[in-house]
């Protein structure tokens, strides 16, 4: 239900790049053009030169294959590419290869189901997956400035045949928020499957069709992360829902999103119909799909599903499981020190929670395997908070901020001795800082926070935990109004 | 006259009786002295380049290496992709165009010692049946001036014929190297589709079309075909086969021979043609083969309809790449679809336009069920019936039904035009491989005959070449 209270439905494509496949999608350019001077990653092929054939590569047809399994697609029994054509300047053949249902050709899936977890209410969802194309990318056109006042549209060929998959779900998306998740869930599952690194800039976009009861249909294209997707999402319910509540039409156009001022633009509408003159490539014979599935079974044993069951398995609560593996080298982590030993609820919470924000405020990168510290460390810290020798929140304000520091530091080194005196600098305290303590006595509860601070500087160096120092600060400062000192 | 014949040529310089120097030389004379009245060749190689690759493959022997074509002279259809010459296809929109690859085969020709002379004219992107519709001029028949030599490959056979060249390259999508060499006395094959790469070749009909060798002998024909064919990664439509070995292929027995002469690859020919064609069969009986006239090839009359349709969708597509971005010719405008639009309507010339305008219509919305698809099935059956009949016999008949025409007697109107592939479609719908070569001169007017085989009888095909030949003694025969 919308902020006007008309339904609406929601209907996605989602493009993704198959970066991590190695090539191109029928030469060996590289998949990942990111940091390459402009058409430099380019070749006869997916230069579409005349005579240039295009040969397609295992890889990314694997890859293809298990997105279509993930899906639980009925798939043809031949994998077929297909001619599109359309004139336009980033386009060398001006046809592109992708996949269609009709004319003799198939897409690798005819239709599906995706399920992904929803992270904010800790269940799982589903949405009906319609088809999924393999299709090769066009390339970009730059401008200087902006398209009105750049004198040449410049034309880079880098990214021209990487490999992409367009996933169309079914219109019945439940909301923006779904929505966003859905994607997310998806683009995680394809980066451990090893298909895509959605981390890197442009690797998926996504158009989505929203129509509001009473209205007819508008596709909103080039979203270009999962913020955006719920954003403008939200943004164009609100603007037909208040079309159609104040008696307007909502007419079927194409729109854009602009992700600096958070408003979908209307797009230039086409002048004619679009006449695609789809029929299978006939320089691409097609290929058995029993044979590709037979590679790309072995990827669907990470699934971001399955690590969470596997993690949930430990003991560790659901949604924990998830922020685990939203961080591929944090699930990773976990899953290795818990085979070393480590206690598995300390272990997730020490990984996802404290380490992980730790990582983040030092402006590192948590999904870089070098940024975490080795599962031992995880395995030994644990293992001293469930002995009894320290507690979590000592290891937690002790050792992991020097953790997160530097990831290779040696964990005996960082842990310090025990504090065992609490109880005689405490006195100490109070006799040293009788200001404070009558201004607590008074009534200033701030000036608690003064006293715990000045209790952790004589104890530096130690293993301390600030929440105990605060609460036997309390007691005995309770003792002394009581009268019984 | 009698030039030495390419594999006469290769064992003299082998042998070191001869000096590939002068064998070129010889050549070039040869050329400078018909170009001016033929036209065959788009483009010469400079005869410094030459020079250069002569010594280089002279070290090549001096070294002890013995490659199988080295000296011997080659014309290139000017479709082939070759990173030394210019490669047009005979078209205006593809002017300047040097392509930064060499197509496989021209590689497998260099790897081999051969010298690439120059890339010849054809019909533009082989559209055509005559050689007349090239952008830039026609090409002439080399035994008659005032009829044309075929097309597409009309350059490469009338290079041959003149003896501009020891052998040729040419494509052949419906007919486009058997015309050819059907009217100008010369040999020419189009092999089994995925035999030969076509890596490298501007495509007018992928599905449809092979590169071929061309030469003025079967012998010849074999030596370059074993060069050319077989598997390459770079296309994916390739078979999994290894390069023919048919150059040391032996004459049929003709007591063996089974050929099936259906009425509807010889009926409609010209009385010329087709007395030749029976004069020819009937010789061949004499000797002991079998030729059984009465096996119909029933799907005939959809052939041309049929490859027309998947002709020119494909050609649509293979030709929306050139609207002046990234090839030299260009015609600028103030938007991309303006210079697109100026690119194309200079670029192209108005057969090229009459096709895409007709493969467009037969790919769209609302066509595409009775035009693409219709013929998509119709292909099927004239694949079946012809692969059928080929388990039997090698299936012979006429090449053109008409004798060469005349310059400008067929391309004013496109359907007499179109009409001339009639005989040579068949192979190309079907895959089949097809031999051409010649049976005989009517008032000094040459008369090719086809033979056709299952897939990948290449070497079937050449072993009957070389019985016909013996036949009528028409090896190596050049144009005065
Ligand atoms: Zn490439």
């Amino acid at each position: 239900m919308s902020a006007e209270g008309l339904g609406y439905r929601i209907g996605l494509e989602i493009h993704v790049q198959l970066t991590e496949a190695g090539t191109k999608l029928f030469c060996d350019c590289k998949s990942n053009y990111r940091g390459m001077a402009p058409n430099t990653n380019v070749c006869p092929v997916c230069l579409g030169l005349p005579g240039a054939l295009p040969v397609p590569r295992r890889r990314p047809l694997v890859l293809a294959t298990a997105a279509a399994l993930l899906m639980g697609c009925e798939m043809p029994t031949e994998m077929v590419f297909t001619r599109k054509h359309y004139f336009y300047p980033d386009m060398p053949k001006n046809y592109q290869i992708t996949q269609y249902q009709g004319g003799g050709g198939a897409p690798i899936c005819l239709g599906g189901r995706l399920r992904y977890y929803d992270p904010d209410l800790d269940v799982w969802r589903s949405v009906k997956v319609r088809r999924i194309n393999v299709e090769e990318d066009p390339g970009r056109t730059e401008y200087e400035g902006s398209i009105q006042s750049s004198e040449y549209a410049y034309v880079d060929y880098n990214r021209s045949g990487v490999p992409l998959i367009e996933v169309v779900t079914e219109p019945d998306v439940e909301g923006p928020r779904e929505a966003r998740r859905l994607v997310e869930y998806l683009l995680l599952a394809l980066d451990y499957m090893g298909a895509t690194n959605p981390r890197l800039e442009g690797s998926f976009r996504v158009d989505a069709n929203v129509s509001v009861e009473g209205g007819e249909r508008v596709e909103v294209k080039n979203i270009g992360s999962t913020l955006d997707l719920e954003r403008a999402l939200r943004y164009e319910i609100f603007r037909q829902s208040k079309i159609i509540s104040q008696g307007g039409k909502v007419r079927r156009e194409t729109r854009g999103w602009d992700p600096v001022r958070k408003v979908t633009k209307p797009q230039r509408a086409k002048e004619y119909e679009e006449e695609y003159l789809y029929f299978p490539d006939p320089d691409i014979p097609t290929v058995p799909i029993k044979d590709l599935v037979a590679e790309a079974r072995p990827l669907l044993l990470r699934t971001p599903e399955r690590l969470m069951e596997a993690i949930v398995s430990y003991g560790v609560r659901q949604r924990r499981s998830w922020a685990l593996v939203v961080t591929k080298p944090a699930a990773q982590l976990f899953l290795s020190s818990v085979r070393l030993g480590a206690e598995p609820r300390a272990a997730s919470r020490l990984i996802a929670v404290d380490l992980k924000g730790l990582i983040k405020k030092f402006g590192k990168d948590p999904n870089d395997p070098s940024s975490w510290p080795g599962p031992e460390t995880i395995a030994r810290l644990t293992m001293l908070v469930a002995s009894g020798e320290y507690t979590y929140d000592e290891i937690k304000y002790n050792v992991l901020p020097a953790i997160a520091n530097d990831p290779m530091l040696d964990v005996k080194g960082v842990l310090p001795p025990k504090a065992n005196n609490i109880d005689n600098v405490i006195d100490e305290v109070i006799m040293s800082e009788v200001k404070a303590v009558r201004d607590y006595l008074d009534g200033k509860a701030k000036a608690l926070d003064y006293l715990v601070g000045r209790a952790l500087r004589r104890m530096a160096g130690l293993a301390v935990d600030p929440k105990a120092v605060r609460t036997s600060l309390e007691e005995r400062l309770a003792r002394l109004t009581s009268g019984t000192q | 006259m009698r030039p030495l014949q390419a594999h006469e040529v290769i064992n003299e310089v082998l042998s070191g009786s001869m000096d590939l120097e002068d064998h070129v030389l010889q050549i070039l004379e040869r050329v400078k002295e018909k170009e001016d009245t033929i036209r065959a060749f788009i483009a010469l190689a400079p005869e410094s380049s030459i020079r250069a690759r002569v010594r280089e493959v002279r070290e090549w022997l001096r070294e002890g290496r013995r490659p199988r074509l080295a000296g011997l002279v080659v014309a290139v259809k000017d479709n082939i992709s070759t990173s030394f010459l210019p490669t047009t296809a005979g078209s205006r929109i593809l002017e300047g165009y040097v392509p930064p690859f060499d197509a496989t085969v021209v590689r497998r020709l260099m790897e081999e010692g051969a010298i690439v002379i120059g890339k010849t004219n054809m019909d533009e992107f082989a559209m055509g049946s005559t050689t007349e519709l090239s952008a830039y001029w026609p090409t002439r028949n080399p035994w008659d001036l005032e009829r044309v030599p075929g097309g597409s490959s009309g350059g490469s056979a009338a290079a041959l014929a003149y003896g501009g060249a020891d052998l040729a390259l040419g494509s052949d999508t419906g007919g486009s190297i058997r015309l050819p060499a059907a009217y100008t006395a010369t040999v020419g094959l189009k092999p089994t589709y995925g035999l030969v790469s076509r890596y490298g070749l501007i495509p007018y009909a992928n599905s449809l079309e092979q590169i071929g060798p061309m030469a003025r002998s079967v012998r010849d024909l074999a030596l370059l075909l074993d060069v050319i064919s077989g598997h390459d990664p770079r296309d994916a439509t390739t078979l999994r086969v290894p390069p023919t070995s048919t150059f040391i292929a032996k004459p049929a027995d003709p007591r063996s021979l089974r050929v099936c002469a259906p009425p509807e690859l010889l009926e409609a020919s010209e009385p010329p043609v087709k007395a030749a064609i029976t004069k020819l069969l009937g010789r061949l009986e004499s000797e002991g083969a079998a030729v059984i006239y009465d096996r119909h090839l029933t799907t005939i009359d959809d052939a041309l309809a049929v490859y027309y349709t998947i002709a020119l969708a494909e050609a649509a597509s293979n030709l929306a790449r050139y609207d002046g971005k990234l090839y030299p010719f260009v015609r600028i405008a103030p938007t991309y679809t303006g210079t697109a639009t100026e690119t194309r309507s200079r670029g192209f010339g108005p057969e090229v336009k009459r096709r895409i305008i007709m493969g467009v219509t037969s790919l769209s919305e609302g066509y595409r069920d009775e035009l693409y698809m219709a013929a998509a099935k119709g292909r099927r059956v004239i694949r079946d019936e012809v692969l059928a009949m080929s388990r039997n016999c090698l299936i012979a008949g006429s090449v053109s039904p008409v004798l060469p025409p005349r310059l400008g007697e067929r391309i004013t109107d496109p359907l007499k035009l179109y009409a001339l592939d009639i005989y040579t479609v068949i192979a190309n719908l079907s895959g089949v491989p097809s031999l051409t070569l010649p049976v005989d001169f009517y008032s000094d007017l040459p008369i090719g005959m086809q033979l056709m085989g299952p897939p990948l009888s290449e070497a079937q095909l050449i072993s009957a070449g070389l019985l016909v030949e013996s036949l009528t003694g028409l090896a190596g025969v050049a144009a005065p």
